[in-house]
């Protein structure tokens, strides 16, 4: 059978109007009449609001309307998480942030509106602010939210830590930190609605559409059928674009105007307004035994979830979970909190947590090594986790276990590189592992997505999904899997997508869920599509449905080959008996809740592994790093797409290298690109990435996911190098001059 | 559908052109254009809500990401730094003149087939730096692309395959 969309490296089909500069993102799009919106955003970190004086502003010639949270018809809370949303679409009183959204002007010109937010008076009576998540803790902190600054708590517990710390032959303790990350996609978010039929309309740059929808409709007091929102394409989210951002304002202000509404976001606006990756202080005791086989790995994390929750419950759940790494270890105890301060909110980014813990246990496991005179790849060999084995949720692992293999691929490049001559310069090189797993899909709840393929008329099938395409290529996947289901060419299936009138709840493009899952719903259907095609041509042909198969434009019969009816014959067949068949199709991957005590359960069905090398360069002059080589093996399960799997892989490495040499968010001071610095193709490595599959069962033709894993193991790769070239340790992200400099006066003492 | 959505061809925000401006004249993909602006007006507004050219993308207003990159006499500039009366006379080219669907750009096509492009919104810029390198230096090595692309900020692809791209169209546009 010519199955073949899945692992073909043809390219995407939105790559051409890409190219063609015609894709239009929401910014892009003008609707006739359309009314240009500014918010007016809290210049404090922590306030009362004792008044908005919207009079002068509402004379602005130009001006329409001005709104506070008086005119928010519904219910003014909004958040991802529905049990800790507490986010006000206009703020209530109060403010907790800088850049906390307090009025909205809606005016004919972009020029109108600015004047007139800037003539919005706002009164404030200044509250302490809380900026340190330890202090946020302590009984005398101001509480920002009334049930207090502790937003949530996980813990992991397994075994008797202190029993295994006691018999250890080796101990070794360190507190690491991560710092505050922008998501910088190059789109700053954006949005139109209008009304059509009484329906409200909003198209906007989103991950999640149907999630978008469920909260606008509570903002608005609206049933669901009253509102509708379309994806746009959207220019990159790395979870920044999960949260609502401009979606409630155009919302309402088309809601309460009938008029069309554009809300573009300035990069400016975009940094004050967007979620942040949540800083990490973490405290960790890993033990091990002579021949390094790790015995215990005790962690306390702490993240500054900022002012609002937003997915603050899952990167501390995920972070616990995750603690421990990819590895066997008997004995845990790991307690994973975030606290509310008054810094700009922290939700997801890329990873959820994970980035930041394998920081802490990926620099543990090299010192663990160091401290037993070991190879730092063969004690992560020693404790890899392998199909069958416990995580240390107690969850026992399937048979999709790739981690051995890729730490025997990054082990063989790295074997190659030693002695090779550096790409430039002098200096001290090192050479660093980092080594990661990563659950697919939410942490320890349903999270289903649903899918519909139909027939149609022209013998072509249309696959209907709520996933969001971010760029990622979730568009390819789906539409690969589709046709591999049925047995057809991938031009054959038209994609409608991301459309919460036209398409099912896909669940969120997050948590590097839509291949699996959504892949598995899409699976189902065009199965079971396949199925009815089969059924029907069963009647033409006369021939038992067994013995038939779709097999790229027609259904033959296996056994006498030259039996067959083109899929065109079939479908006006369907056609002529009344409709074309459509199919639904549904996953939902089995996990259980963890346990609130002790948080075993199983919080994913299952996990994606990697490992990556990294080689660096020190520069002793002036701490410069440059990072010279990565190596990054990722068991995916299958590789779907192999030309996008590399691109996720090389753009996880990306945003490795930021995360782990320059990126730290100080929201005194960054407003814009010019002091907010993500890496460029200057400050690139070689990479050469490795696609490692270990079929996954339950995935559809065995996939997984790579969105996530991409980035994990690139800072901890790229720290445990800057270690040996330095001879010290880093021990707080992002390693910039001074810290190397710093580390390289420790590395000679 | 976003699609479904009609664009408006209005010279401006405001639907009416400024009473008190000036007057631009400048070759725009092949084409002379004219337009009367505001003289605060920079290229990248110009393109974008006179001509509707939404190819070149804002992506920071500060010179910083690359994605408004246009040629301007074949030079790649930051259109949101350039005032609109910067380039009377002049000639400005956008990713929508570097190549149609029917003839693309070797680099438009290599960008496809290296899939050098993800969500898509700094390719446009990305694709016109890559053209005023290659108009400069037909054979680049990977030092100098990664060099010449240093001002295009791309947050998806770690820019791996995109110099790949650039490689293959360099090599194709010298027929080695």
């Amino acid at each position: 059978m010519p199955r073949g969309a899945v692992g073909s490296r043809s390219p995407r089909r939105d790559l051409l109007d890409k190219v063609l500069g015609r894709v239009r993102f929401a910014a892009d799009l003008k609707v006739p009449g359309m009314l240009h919106l500014v918010v007016v955003r809290s210049t404090e970190a922590h306030a009362r609001v004792t008044g908005i004086d919207v009079g002068e502003a509402a004379a602005v010639p130009g001006v329409v309307r001005v709104f506070t949270a008086a005119d928010v018809p519904g219910e003014n809370r909004y958040g991802i998480i529905r049990p800790t949303a507490d986010q006000h679409l206009l703020a209530e009183g109060r403010v907790r942030m800088v850049g906390d959204p307090v009025a909205l002007v809606a005016a004919e010109t972009p020029e109108a509106a600015a004047e007139g937010a800037r003539r919005v008076r706002v009164a404030y009576e200044p509250l302490p602010a809380v900026l340190d998540p330890a202090e946020a803790l302590e009984a005398a902190a101001v509480r920002i939210h009334e049930r207090g600054n502790l937003c949530f708590e996980q813990r992991v517990v397994r075994g008797d830590v202190d029993r295994a710390l006691s018999e250890a032959a080796v101990v070794v303790e360190g507190t690491y930190e991560t710092s505050r990350i922008e998501h910088a996609y190059i789109e700053p978010e954006a949005g139109v609605a209008y009304l059509e039929d009484g329906v409200l309309v909003v198209v906007c740059c989103t991950q999640n559409p149907h999630y978008d929808r469920r909260d606008l409709c509570r903002l608005l007091g609206l049933p669901e059928e009253r509102v509708r929102v379309i994806q746009a394409p959207t220019g990159g989210g790395f979870g920044g674009k999960l949260d609502l951002s401009v979606q409630p304002f155009v919302a309402l202000a088309t809601w309460h105007t009938g008029r069309p509404c554009r809300l573009v976001y300035s990069r400016e606006e975009s940094f004050a307004a967007s979620s942040k990756r949540h800083p990490f202080r973490m405290r960790y005791r890993t033990a091990a035994d002579r021949e390094g086989r790790l015995l215990a790995v005790e962690a306390d994390l702490l993240a500054d979830t900022g002012a609002y929750a937003s997915y603050g419950l899952a990167v501390a759940i995920r972070a616990a979970v995750h603690a421990a790494g990819p590895y066997r270890v008997p004995n845990v105890r790991v307690r994973s909190r975030a606290v509310y301060t008054n810094h700009p909110f922290s939700g997801a980014m890329r990873g959820f947590g994970a980035p930041q813990v394998a920081f802490g246990y990926e620099s543990q496991m090299d010192r663990v090594a160091d401290a037993l005179g070991l190879d730092p790849l063969e004690v992560r060999r020693r404790n890899a986790l392998g199909p069958g084995e416990h995580t240390i949720t107690g969850q026992r692992l399937g048979p999709s276990v790739g981690l051995r293999e890729c730490l025997e691929r990054v082990g063989r490049v790295r074997a190659r590189w030693d002695g090779a001559p550096g790409l430039r310069g002098d200096g001290p090189v090192g050479v660093g592992v980092g080594a990661m797993y990563y659950g697919i899909g939410n942490t320890g709840m349903s999270n289903p997505s649903t899918a519909h393929v139909r027939f149609d008329e022209d013998g072509g099938f249309t696959l209907f999904t709520g996933a969001a395409e971010i760029g990622q290529g979730s568009d390819r996947v789906l539409t690969a899997v589709c046709a591999d289901a049925l047995g057809v060419d991938p031009d054959r299936v038209r994609l409608v997508r991301a459309d919460t009138a036209l398409t099912a709840d896909a669940g969120a493009t997050s948590a590097s869920r839509q291949t699996y899952i959504s892949g598995g719903a899409v699976l189902e259907a065009g199965q079971a599509l396949g199925e009815r095609i089969l059924r029907r041509a069963e009647d033409l042909l006369e021939i038992p449905a067994e013995d038939l198969v779709i097999e790229g434009d027609r259904v033959r019969s296996r056994s006498l080959p030259s039996r067959e009816v083109p899929l065109e014959e079939v479908a006006s067949s369907f056609a002529k008996a009344g409709g074309m068949p459509r199919e639904e199709g549904r996953f939902d991957p089995e996990t259980t809740p963890l346990d609130r005590e002790s948080g075993q359960g199983v919080p994913y069905a299952t996990y994606a592994f990697a490992a990556q090398v990294a080689r660096v360069r020190v520069d002793p002059v002036t701490g410069r790093v440059r990072v010279e080589r990565i190596a990054a093996a990722h068991d995916v399960g299958r590789g779907v797409h192999p030309p996008g799997v590399r691109g996720q892989i090389t753009g996880g490495v990306a945003m490795g290298v930021g995360m782990a040499l320059m990126e730290a968010f100080d929201p005194g001071r960054d407003r814009n690109l010019d002091t907010y610095l993500i890496p460029t193709a200057a400050d690139m490595p070689r990479v050469h990435p490795m696609i490692v599959e270990a079929p996954e069962p339950t995935g559809p033709f065995g996939a997984k996911g790579v969105g996530e894993p991409a980035l994990i193991p690139t800072a901890p790769a790229v720290l445990n190098a800057l270690a040996r070239a330095c001879g010290a340790r880093i021990w707080r992200l992002p390693a910039g001059l001074e810290e190397v400099l710093e580390a390289l006066g420790r590395g000679k003492e | 559908m976003p699609s479904s959505v009609p664009a408006s061809r209005d010279p401006g925000p405001s639907g009416e052109p400024p009473a008190e401006g000036l007057t631009i004249r400048f070759v725009l993909n092949g084409r002379t254009v004219e337009a009367r602006v505001e003289p605060h007006r920079t290229l990248l507004w110009v393109l974008r809500e006179v001509f509707d050219l939404v190819g070149a993308k804002e992506g920071c207003g500060v010179g910083e990401c690359g994605a408004c990159t246009v040629l301007l006499d074949g030079e790649a500039v930051n259109a949101c730094l350039v005032l609109a009366g910067k380039v009377d006379g002049r000639e400005v080219t956008t990713v929508e003149g570097l190549g149609g669907p029917e003839a693309l750009h070797p680099l438009q096509q290599w960008f496809i087939r290296k899939h050098a492009v993800q969500c898509g919104y700094c390719t446009p810029g990305m694709l016109l730096s890559a053209a005023a390198l290659l108009r400069r230096n037909p054979d680049p090595t990977r030092e100098e692309i990664r060099e010449a692309l240093a001002g295009n900020l791309c947050r998806c692809t770690g820019y791996v395959q995109i110099v790949e791209a650039v490689r293959a169209a360099a090599r194709e546009m010298a027929g080695r």
